[in-house]
Order: structure tokens, then sequence, then C-alpha cells
């Protein structure tokens, strides 16, 4: 894994706001990297200090091992996809996808035509050159804009939330595409999204941003395990939080959690500092379960009452009660066979398990 | 049915003056006046043998077309301005920017005399009337070139870029096109704007009277009442096919463009 991308104390103000603070970030070469992050945290002003479309206000940001301090975004190594994808509409399919390719001499009209007729196959668009590029749906369009970012082989590839104007079901379709057309040329992918999911989906690390920092940057697994702080956690899937008082720091710590009481776990599941004393216990509603008629378990119980149902069809949102904690828990349970719907108030005991703890600060 | 005669009542109100102008052009008497006596084409010969008729032509050309460039230039550069980017107090200075919009010509015309001739000591020329008639018609192209960028999208210029191409062949190969028929428009709203304008050329120019200068002075002969007729005629004839091309340039760009058109500004 060899670095491509590195930034040293990057910052950036507008005015006296201050978009970008004190970011460092290593991207490697072939990665798919994501910037995550509810609006205006500065994912995209950082995508954009990269193609060299923002300066940086100060510190340094590297392209392959060379400075990009003075490199204008026409000479930079990357290419982008904007969220509006910037089709120009007075050309045609053809003509946007060789865009690029109007300062390249060294080529012949014939080889241009070539790289064109590739391009264009390798998003799935053959055949559609000659087409007015302002007569394309949501989808093709952005396919357009892959295809034109493309063809020059940037080191990188910038995606500006490129799915967030197309349906759910596209949506998905792409995302599946993306990753495997990024498998395909090989070349570095980083991706701004808002969509927690979407990154998960994709990425092969995610750096997640809050008010112009990076608050975590891992690989999607261990970002939805084992996140560093509440703010990540809250963001990223949903999470029970518990109020907790860590006793023991040791080999493993021990910690009383609200409605379940002392709990031993291991120190990885504390993935910051802890001190002794008050802290947030959380828990993903997956990792939680309601003990069914028949069922039994090994696992620790609680007993509990239903407060509120959501059905989804193939899972079923419940919210308990239990004795201690003001918040009910959101248990996520799947709609097995013989699993019936509980009616609000049902009596019912809760399953769970201190190896899906995760203790913050 | 009410609807349908105040249209009629509307459209004879507006045009019956124009269509006037060609029935007295070709009328063989110099009185303007029904019945009408007669076939004549001398009005129009006299045009061609007027000589001062004719600088005071070529003067107005002169002065409507720079005005056309100069003012549709300045209108580029503050729509584009106004589009792209944001800057502390803008609405303030574009407003500011679209005040001679509503200044009294004669006050324009008044105080840009006292300026040229009395601060600066300049000559009266053709140029003094330029410079007044690009303050005029700025606010115009303004108008009409705002609403050509701020369809943009200002992404398309950083896309340019991002593939190679400068700051300024980017805006040459993306944003130019895209708002060719608003300059094409803009430049002819100027040309008319300026091409007809009295107060401030009668004010500001020197020795060789533009076109309608030289009209007003006609007037006070009334024999040569026909021939400004004739000259009318010519005028109008040419408005409507200037006029003609731009709107057929206009849909074909936003054709290409593939813009739905909403009506353009003509």
């Amino acid at each position: 894994m060899t670095a491509l991308i590195t930034l040293k104390g990057v910052n950036k103000y507008y005015g006296d706001y201050h978009a970008l603070r004190d970011i460092d970030l290593t991207i490697n070469a072939g990665e798919f990297f994501s910037l995550l992050g509810p609006s205006g945290c500065g994912k995209t002003t950082l995508l954009r200090t990269i193609a060299g479309l923002e300066d940086v206000s100060d510190g340094v940001v590297m392209i392959g091992g060379k400075d990009m301090r003075g490199v204008s975004a026409n000479l930079r190594p990357t290419n982008m996809v904007f969220q509006s994808y910037a089709i120009f509409p007075h050309l045609s399919v053809a003509e946007n996808v060789a865009f690029g390719l109007r300062k390249r001499a060294d080529l012949s009209k014939a080889d241009k035509a070539t790289m064109v007729d590739e391009a264009l196959a390798m998003v799935g668009l053959s055949g559609y050159g000659k087409r007015a590029s302002h007569a394309l749906s949501g989808g093709q369009r952005q396919r357009v804009a892959l295809a034109r970012a493309l063809i020059l082989k940037p080191k990188v590839l910038l995606l500006d939330e490129p799915l967030s104007a197309l349906d759910k079901k596209m949506r998905e379709q792409m995302q599946v595409e993306l990753i495997r057309l990024q498998r395909h040329v090989g070349i570095t992918f980083i991706l701004v999204t808002h969509d927690q999911e979407e990154a998960l989906v994709m990425s092969d690390r995610i750096a997640v941003m809050f008010e112009g920092e990076i608050g975590q940057l891992a690989d999607p697994e261990t970002l939805y395990r084992r996140p560093n702080s509440r703010r990540v956690a809250e963001f990223i899937g949903k999470m029970n939080f518990l109020r907790a008082d860590v006793q023991e720091i040791g080999d493993t710590i021990e910690v009383d959690v609200a409605g379940l009481g002392r709990v031993s776990v291991q120190a990885e599941q504390a993935p910051m500092a802890l001190h002794k004393g008050a802290a947030v216990a959380g828990v993903r509603p997956e990792t939680l379960a309601i003990l069914f008629d028949g069922e039994t378990t090994e696992r620790k119980l609680i007993d509990g009452v239903v407060d509120e149902v959501v059905y989804y069809g193939d899972m079923t949102y419940y919210d308990v009660r239990i004795a201690g904690v003001d918040q009910p828990l959101n248990i996520a349970m799947k709609n097995l066979i013989g699993r019936p719907v509980l009616d609000v108030g049902t009596q019912t005991k809760v399953v769970w398990d201190e190896r899906s703890l995760v203790l913050l600060a | 049915m009410s609807l349908r005669v105040y249209a009629i009542a509307y459209l004879i109100f507006l045009y019956a003056p124009i269509v006037l102008l060609p029935i007295f052009a070709f009328n063989d008497a110099t009185i303007i006046a029904f019945p009408l006596s007669g076939f004549t084409t001398n009005w129009f010969g006299e045009l061609m043998t007027n000589t001062s008729l004719h600088a005071a032509v070529r003067n107005s050309l002169f002065i409507a077309v720079m005005t056309a460039i100069l003012s549709t230039l300045l209108g580029i550069c503050a729509a584009r301005a106004g589009a792209m980017y944001r800057f502390p107090i803008k609405a303030g200075i574009m407003g500011f920017i679209m005040l001679p919009l509503v200044l009294p010509e004669i006050i324009v015309a008044v105080s840009l005399l006292v300026v040229v001739v009395q601060i600066f000591d300049l000559g009266l020329s053709n140029w003094t009337i330029i410079a007044a008639h690009v303050l005029i018609c700025t606010p115009f192209c303004i108008a009409i070139l705002n609403g050509a960028f701020q369809n943009l999208d200002p992404s398309m210029e950083e896309a340019a870029m991002d593939l190679g191409e400068s700051r300024f062949s980017a805006f040459r190969l993306v944003t130019l096109p895209l708002v060719m028929p608003g300059i094409i428009s803009s430049m002819l709203i100027a040309f008319t704007i300026s091409l007809d304008e009295f107060i401030i050329a009668f004010f500001l120019s020197g020795v060789s009277p533009t076109m309608p200068v030289y009209i007003w002075g006609l007037m006070r002969f009334p024999a040569s009442l026909p021939v400004v007729m004739a000259l009318g005629t010519i005028l109008v004839a040419l408005s409507i096919i200037l006029l003609t091309i731009a709107e057929l340039l206009r849909r074909r760009g936003m054709a290409r463009a593939g813009v739905k058109d909403k009506g353009g500004f003509l």
C-alpha cells in the first residue's frame, strides 16, 4: 500500500468561517475512500482542495509525492464527477466524453474516437455517442460524467455526491457498478457522501467528518462496530445509549450499565481512552433481540415492555422499555417464519450480550 | 368576444402609425394627408442623394455598433460575476449598476455635457455620445444577460477546468456557447436603443449630428417630411429583419442547449 494523497495540517477559511480544521490524511493508491458527514461538515470543500478548485488557506496537499501548491485544477492528475454532473448541454455525448482529450496533440482523431468508444463501453453506454446530452436520463448523465473523467486515466477520481440525484433503485444499482468499475480500472476513488449506508457499502476506508474535522477514520466494519465517539455512533446506523459508570480498568473493564447491571467488557470495546466514572455504553439495535415464545437462549435476559412497533416488511423495529433506563431500547428483529409482530404493551424478554457493547467517554 | 375586440384595438393602436410610414413614403405629395394622390419612389431617390443624411446615418450606425459591443461586454462581466460569485453587499452593488435604467436621460445628458466640456475640457464627438449610450444601455444588457448566466450550472466551467482547460478557455468553450443567444439579444437591444436615442445625442453630438438629431432638424421643413417617412420605412424593414434573425438564432441556441423555451426577451 503506497500513499498517493497526503494532506498535512490543511486549513481552509472563508472569511471568519473555519471550513477545514487541521486535516491530516493519507489516502492510498487504488483505494476506495469515502468522506462521510452531515451537510456543511467540510467534506466537499476537502474534495475540492484535492481537485485544486479551492486553495488551502494553510497546510500542504501532496499527490503522488508532489506538492500541489500553485498547481491549478487543469494540471492536477485528478478528475471529478460533479454533483450536478456538469454535462455540457451544447455538446453530444461523444463530444462530452472527448472534452478532456482536446489538448492531446499526440492522439489522432481515430485514436480519440476509439478511446471515447471504450470509455462509453466501460460505463455501459455503447452506441450513445451521437446522442444529444440534454436528452439523457439522470443515470445516463452520471455515466457520461464518469466516462468523461475516466477517459483521462487520472490517478484519482473524485466523486462529489454522485448518487444523491438518483432514485433509490438506480442509486443501489450505481453503487454496485461503481465498485465494479473501481476494481476494474484500479484508480483511487474518493467519494463524498452524506449517506452512511452508501459509504459503508462502497468504501475500503471512511473518514467521518464533523465541523471541518475528521471524527474517525476507519474501515466500514470498525466504524460501525467500534465508533470512537457518540456523534460518530449517532451518525452511522442506529445506536442505543445507556448511562454507564466505569468501576475498574484493567485487562477487562468493569462497568455498571444502567438497566443491564455490572458488566465486564474487553479493552478493545472502548475505542478511546476511558477514565473511571461516568461514561456512555452504546449498543446496536440488531445486537439486541426479543425472546419470542418457544425460543431459548444461553445469553442474558432482561424484562421489558413493548412501547412502540414499526413494521418494515423484512424487519420489525421495537422500542422496549426496561427498568432503570429512561429511553426505551430500540431492537431490530428479522421477521422470520413463525415470529409474530408483537403488540404495544406486550411483556417480553430482551436478549443481550456484553460483547456487543461499546464504551464511549 | 370582448377580449378579441380589445386585442384588435390594441394592435391598431400599436401598429397603425407604423403602417402609415410606408403609405406616405410612397405617396406622391409633400403634404402628409389623405386622400393619397399617387405612387412615387422619388422620396427614396432623394434619400440616396442626400449626403448629409448619409453622414448622419453613418454616425448613428457607428455609435450604435460601438455601444452594442461595449455595453454587452460590460454586461457580460457584471452578469457573470453576479451569477457565479458571492461577494459582500452584492445585492447593493447590482442594484446600483441597474440605476441608470430609471435615471432621466435629460439628466444624464446635461451632467455628461458638464463633465466632458467643463471638467475634462474635451470636445464633443461620437465618442462622448457612445460613452453616454453605454451608460444607459448597460443596465438593459445586464438584465438580459443575467437571465442567460443564471441558468448556467457554475460547476460547468469548473468541470471544463478539471478536464484540462485554462480558466479562459473553459469560459470560451463552455460558457460562451451557452450564453451566446443572450449576448446576441443584448447587443441587439443596445443597438436599437442607441440608434434612435435623441436627447443625449442632441446634447452631446459635436459638429456632425446623429440620425435622430438630423431628422429632428428636417422637421422644420415640411417639404422634407416625406423623405423622413421613406427613411422610417427603411428603418422599420431593417428592424423587422434584424429581430427575426435574432429570434431565430435564440431559438436555435435554446434547442441546442436543450433548455425549455420560456419565451425570449423579445
